[in-house]
């Protein structure tokens, strides 16, 4: 039996600490996994807690991220609690089986430390990776913080095992600014923890070897059609139950998470989408703002993947202008988020006036004055009702000015 | 490889996962109608395999180098009172007509031999070679 | 362990490998994991490389096991059973197997290309790891799923589709790599080479029940003959496997614990090598006289390499 790990209501944890925790209070059965900076820490402290018994689950410590996401493919099929970690690269490499895993409908959990993508070389952090993954038909959830690498990891379990669910989650944080920053987070005790993630509920587990079960056939022309579509209404299902843990998850902790999250945003003329860590900074910018007179509000989806569009076009159906910002290069077009909230607002007929800026790239420093200065281009496009700057802009960027129209 | 119409599925019918039971009753090991027992891969014969019992010794040569599993056994209790397989039939819906087994027929004549397809099994037997 | 005496016993064993599956006529593959599969009575869990085996074992809405089986890749047949493996150990250590009255043990399947060449790191770091499982290659020296084409398992003089003969050139220009020994340097408890024959089948067998009852990474490599690609008639495969052994081209063996070498198999003549390739549309391009000097090379190796195992089972190392 694994111990007890005795926690203080309050505690001094980065990011990898964090989620650390979650996956040791999860008591996962089997971690298979492979070190990559900046998520690492995550690994270490987990095998730490196996090295001082407050793990009973398996720990393996493979030789590539390809075979730590195909050795998870393997132990979920098999039939327990499973997850890992990684960034970037190693995201990389893992995503052939990305889609393995949630193809089969394996409910695995990642804790994801993103992180650039090479080339050139970077170990800082942006969502190219997030990006990377967003259509391997995993759900992603975002955290700008320690608290939240640490609630999403929980909440991540309680979704993906779900058997409305049955799909693999990710659980997003900034690396280094979120990963290696240390902040106060108020922890479940372990108990409570486990009980709210509950018991895993074992699905076509290849260890009932009295009723085996093939996983992995192969689906030509005829069927791979039905199965990617099945695959795809469980994700567009999800929400509702995403909302229900992300309810439950409240009762027990006072935390209160939501598909799409908002600040200031009911009396806003304008609106800044964005997420990760610099969500963070925004909000100290929006207060800024207001102070100058500018009604601008923030929104972020919680859940990346499926992207919460209805939502986004709700929230956003009273203001005038949006800015996306995205964290990863667009490479030959529009951002991602960009992409998706145009989408959402095109979709519920919504005509507010969208821009695109591209920040923080290879852990690039975007400050309140950066966020400053996009809230107060995107008021000037408010004011004129039509947009007087530019499609995409980039913040913080050296140099002559680089914008596209 | 067309899947046979009676098995072909709508999208919100597919197994879950794409995972696929081996049996259907699994304590008596019936196989699921999702088992390749239960499909016919006879259309690839041109040629069949037929088998004399007559002339068979239950070598098993046959059973264990064949690629399809054709090869029905029973298990009996030989003299000495020790279980051994009595090789009795093929089964004609798994054979693809290699041939392998003809090739490792170890009697003086051959219990198993190749007949085309469209030959009677009863018919073949009666063409049997016989000593000379 | 199972005791396996006699065919006529062993042939009891309910098949847990069926028919039905789309291998071509003839294929070796079915006949090596018929009997990897039936000589234990353990329960079992199998992952398998992309190729041959898992493309025609599990088509949906078809599957030819009766046993739990996964395939998820073409590189990562055996980081899959690692993670199963691990998973069986978890749940064993917290008392929540699904059933507590059954022994399971792990196979992992996969051809030369998913054993010699892509999936060979989570081989490696897998048997590094120590898991407890057995792994097969089906060794028929191509990517025969995807047409033929060489792999590093493809012997020298080979035709495939991507080291074809031609005016200038005479097929495969490298020697097949020693996986067996390269498993066997791991430290692997049991490693050995195998065929699909009616002469040897007890060897396979035996070779197998072996390896699944040792505790720890085992590796059986079994020359596959592949009547598509080598080209020769289906009805072929045991006696070209057969001469494969004969001629010392593919000789039998095991290696305990990463160093006790035994030979296996020991032909009373060793067959001249032209014998095994001029059975095969592969060679014969070598058999032009302005490749006889390939021939000779080939004798050459397979004379020094059965001269290195005698030697090697003769010092006991």
């Amino acid at each position: 039996m694994a111990q007890k790990y005795e926690l203080k209501s309050k505690e001094v944890w980065d990011g990898n600490m964090a989620a650390a925790h979650a996956l040791r209070q999860a008591q996962v059965d089997v971690v298979a996994a492979y070190p990559i900076t900046p998520s690492t820490p995550i690994v270490q402290n987990y095998a730490q807690f196996l090295a001082d018994g407050y793990v009973d689950g398996e720990f393996v410590m493979v030789e590539s991220e390809h075979s730590a996401m195909s050795a998870c493919v393997g132990a979920a099929a098999a039939g327990g609690r499973v997850a890992t970690a990684t960034s970037s690269q190693g995201y990389a490499l893992m995503v052939e089986v990305l889609y393995q895993a949630s193809g089969m409908r394996l409910p695995i959990v990642m804790t994801v430390v993103n992180r650039a993508l090479a080339s050139p070389l970077n170990i800082h952090g942006d969502h190219s990776d997030l990006y990377l993954g967003r259509d391997a038909g995993w759900i992603h959830l975002i955290a700008n913080n320690p608290q939240e690498a640490y609630d999403m990891t929980l909440c991540a379990f309680k979704i993906a095992e779900d058997e409305r669910v049955r799909l693999p989650v990710t659980t997003n944080q900034d690396g280094f600014l979120v990963s290696h920053t240390a902040q106060v987070v108020k922890p479940l005790q372990d108990e409570d923890a486990y009980k709210f993630i509950g018991e895993y509920k074992p699905l076509n587990p290849m260890l009932d070897t009295k009723n085996p079960v093939t996983y992995g056939a192969q689906t030509e022309e005829e069927w791979h059609f039905e199965h990617k579509a099945n695959q795809h209404k469980a994700l567009m299902d999800s929400p509702a139950v995403i909302k229900e843990v992300f309810d439950e998850f409240e009762k027990i902790s006072g935390r209160k998470y939501n598909l799409v999250e908002t600040y200031k945003l009911d009396d806003a003329d304008i609106a800044l989408v964005l997420m990760g860590s610099a969500y963070e900074t925004a909000i100290l910018a929006v207060d800024k703002a207001r102070e100058e007179g500018i009604k601008v509000g923030l929104l972020m989806p919680r859940v990346f993947r499926p992207f919460p569009y209805n939502e986004v076009a709700e929230k956003l159906k009273n203001v005038k202008a949006v800015a996306a910002l995205d964290r990863s290069a667009p490479m030959g077009t529009t951002g991602a988020l960009y992409n998706e909230v145009a989408g959402a607002l095109a979709a519920n007929g919504q005509s507010a006036i969208m821009t695109n800026y591209i920040y923080g790239l290879g852990g690039r420093d975007t400050t309140v004055e950066h966020i400053l200065d996009v809230i107060k281009e995107t008021n000037e496009n408010a004011k004129a009702g039509k947009r007087v700057t530019d499609l995409q802009g980039f913040i913080n960027l050296r140099g002559p000015k680089l914008s596209f129209n | 490889m067309a899947t046979p119409k009676e098995m072909l599925t709508t999208w919100d019918k597919v197994q879950f996962g794409a995972v696929l039971p081996s049996f259907e009753d699994p304590e008596h090991k019936k196989r699921s109608k999702f088992h390749s027992y239960n499909y016919s891969v006879a259309d690839w014969r041109v040629e069949k395999p037929v088998f004399n019992r007559d002339l068979c010794i239950d070598c098993d040569f046959c059973w264990v180098s064949c690629p399809d599993s054709c090869f029905i056994v029973e298990e009996v209790v030989n003299k000495r009172g020790k279980k051994q397989a009595k090789i009795v039939g093929i089964n004609y819906n798994l054979c693809k007509g290699c041939g392998v087994c003809v090739e490792v027929c170890p009697t003086p004549i051959k219990s198993l031999l190749m007949f085309p397809e469209y030959v009677d099994n009863d018919e073949a037997l009666k063409q049997w070679p016989k000593k000379d | 362990m199972k005791n396996i005496t006699n065919l006529k016993e062993f042939a009891c064993t309910p098949d847990r490998f069926q028919g039905g599956h789309r291998l071509c006529p003839g294929c070796a593959h079915s006949m090596i994991v018929r009997e990897v599969v039936n000589a234990t009575d353990d329960d079992l869990v199998i992952s398998t490389a992309t190729g041959c085996l898992e493309v025609c074992s599990a088509i949906y809405p078809y599957t030819s096991w009766d046993v739990s089986w996964i395939h998820i890749g073409f590189e990562n047949a055996a980081a899959a059973i690692s993670g199963a493996e691990a998973m069986y150990k978890a749940l064993s250590k917290k008392d929540k197997l699904y059933n507590e009255d059954r022994r399971i043990k792990f196979v992992a399947f996969g051809g030369d290309g998913g054993t010699y060449d892509i999936g060979f790191q989570s081989l490696s770091g897998a048997a590094e790891r120590g898991h407890d499982f057995l792994y097969v290659c089906l060794d028929n020296e191509n990517y025969a799923n995807t047409g033929g084409q060489r792999s590093s398992a493809t012997p020298l003089g080979a035709h495939t589709s991507t080291t074809p003969r031609g005016r200038v050139s005479y097929g495969e220009k490298q020697r097949k790599k020693d996986l067996t020994m390269i498993m066997a340097a791991h430290g692997c408890p049991y490693v050995a080479t195998a065929i699909p024959s009616t002469k040897h089948w007890k060897d396979l067998a035996t070779k197998a029940a072996k390896a699944i009852s040792t505790v720890g990474p085992t590796f059986i490599n079994a020359l596959s003959p592949c009547t598509t690609e080598w080209k020769f008639k289906p009805e072929e495969t045991t006696e070209i496997a057969d001469l494969a052994v004969e001629t010392c081209a593919f000789p039998l063996y095991e290696i305990e614990d990463g160093h006790k070498l035994r030979i296996t198999y020991r032909p009373k003549q060793k067959i001249p090598i032209e014998e095994y390739l001029s059975r095969q549309g592969r060679f014969a391009h070598l058999f032009k006289p302005e490749n006889k000097w390939i021939i000779e090379e080939w004798q050459k190796n397979v004379d020094e390499y059965w001269d290195y195992l005698q030697r090697r089972e003769e010092a006991g190392v």
